[in-house]
């Protein structure tokens, strides 16, 4: 074996390997049809086990921010949030979060914005695009016109909404103009987006 | 994906920056070695990445680490002044850093004054092993030995650092 001559039946590098689950098929056997009857191996195994365990509690010391420069994640903060994220990311991105502030406190952020854009209120669609009705009771014409004006009242109504919100217990630091802005955006161009004024019948041109 | 399989170095740099840093304190001892030997490692990554064929990443990895650790060991060598690790126990014991004192195991002080008398061949396995959680084989790819060469370099560094801290029985 290693020649160290530490166990006397020189079982010493197996017993290592054993503990460290390296040992082949064959050597396995052998080391553990040994061990249930020698007592000078067994007592050489606990002192190799403390050993090992002494080097493997050692504490996990943290990598100084400094040498990470710019090193912060932007998008995939997002996605955490959301629980999309893919495992590897996951893991990588926690253990990131344990050790940056920045990283936590961008996180709290867009935790609160989220937040925020999720308790806007629902508000009952308008009578002509309530699929619930019956079809001839929708005036198509009508409907067309009142729908261009929509986007104004959406705009409008997302905008007070966002400004209640942002009066309230306000979530710290949250950008809601911008947030505002990427909310209009998106209820511009889709006409699916959930956001759909109480009040916007003033507006029809 | 590709991007999975060449990270881009600042994926390196999350994901592995701890154990990175974790092996160079182990090996060198002190916190601004680890964070030069940290540094060098990140920006060989950086500059290996463009070359770098998918395989073993991890074993890229650390062969770069090792190979990066030797290199300021033998650089130190080279400078008088700057006495190697080995020799270098008082440094140790006078500035620990903030996370050893929080920590305050006067144990894992002792094991770490015992690995920085260890040899280099048998320290960088048994930190590769038990620090940075690598398999035999990962460690033989990193080292450039085999992996028997492997297994006896960790049995007997770890017999050798028992026998200076006199564990008890």
């Amino acid at each position: 074996m290693a020649g160290l001559n530490e166990s006397p039946c020189g079982l010493g590098e197996l017993i290592t390997a054993y503990l460290d689950g390296e040992l082949l098929a064959g050597e396995l056997d052998r080391v553990v049809r040994h061990l249930s009857d020698c007592r000078d191996c067994i007592a050489e195994f606990r002192r190799c086990q403390e050993m090992r365990t002494a080097l493997r509690t050692l504490p996990r010391l943290e990598i100084p921010e400094s040498l990470l420069p710019s090193l912060h994640y932007g998008p995939e903060l997002s996605a955490y949030l959301d629980g999309e994220l893919a495992t590897v990311e996951l893991k990588a991105i926690s253990s990131h979060l344990e050790a940056c502030r920045e990283c936590r406190s961008e996180l709290h952020e867009l935790d609160s914005a989220r937040t925020a854009i999720r308790s806007l209120p629902r508000i009952e669609p308008p009578a002509f695009l309530d699929a619930r009705r019956r079809p001839d009771d929708l005036k198509p014409n009508r409907g067309v016109r009142r729908y261009a004006g929509l986007t104004a009242g959406i705009a409008a109504a997302a905008v007070i909404a966002l400004g209640v919100i942002s009066t309230g217990p306000a979530p710290r630091q949250v950008d809601v103009a911008n947030f505002a802005d990427r909310h209009l955006a998106r209820a511009s161009v889709e006409a699916g987006f959930t956001v759909i004024p109480a009040v916007s019948t003033g507006n029809t041109p | 994906m590709v991007s999975e399989l060449v990270p881009n170095w600042e994926d390196v740099a999350r994901r592995y920056g701890r154990k990175i840093y974790n092996f160079a304190y182990r090996l060198t001892g002190n916190p601004d070695d680890a964070s030069d030997l940290v540094q060098e490692v990140l920006l060989r990554v950086r500059r290996g990445l463009a070359s770098y064929t998918p395989g073993s990443f991890e074993g890229w990895l650390w062969r770069i680490t090792r190979n990066a650790f030797l290199d300021s060991v033998r650089r130190k060598q080279r400078r008088p002044t700057s006495p190697l690790p080995d020799d270098d126990r008082a440094t140790l014991g006078s500035s620990p850093s903030p996370d050893e004192v929080l920590a305050s195991v006067r144990l894992s002080d002792d094991i770490q004054a015992a690995l920085l008398k260890l040899p280099i061949d048998f320290r960088e396995c048994v930190v590769l092993c038990d620090v940075v959680g690598l398999t035999y084989e990962e460690i033989a790819t990193a080292v450039d030995v085999p992996v028997g060469t492997v297994r006896s370099r960790i049995h007997r560094g770890r017999k050798v650092l028992r026998d200076m801290l006199t564990w008890p029985v």
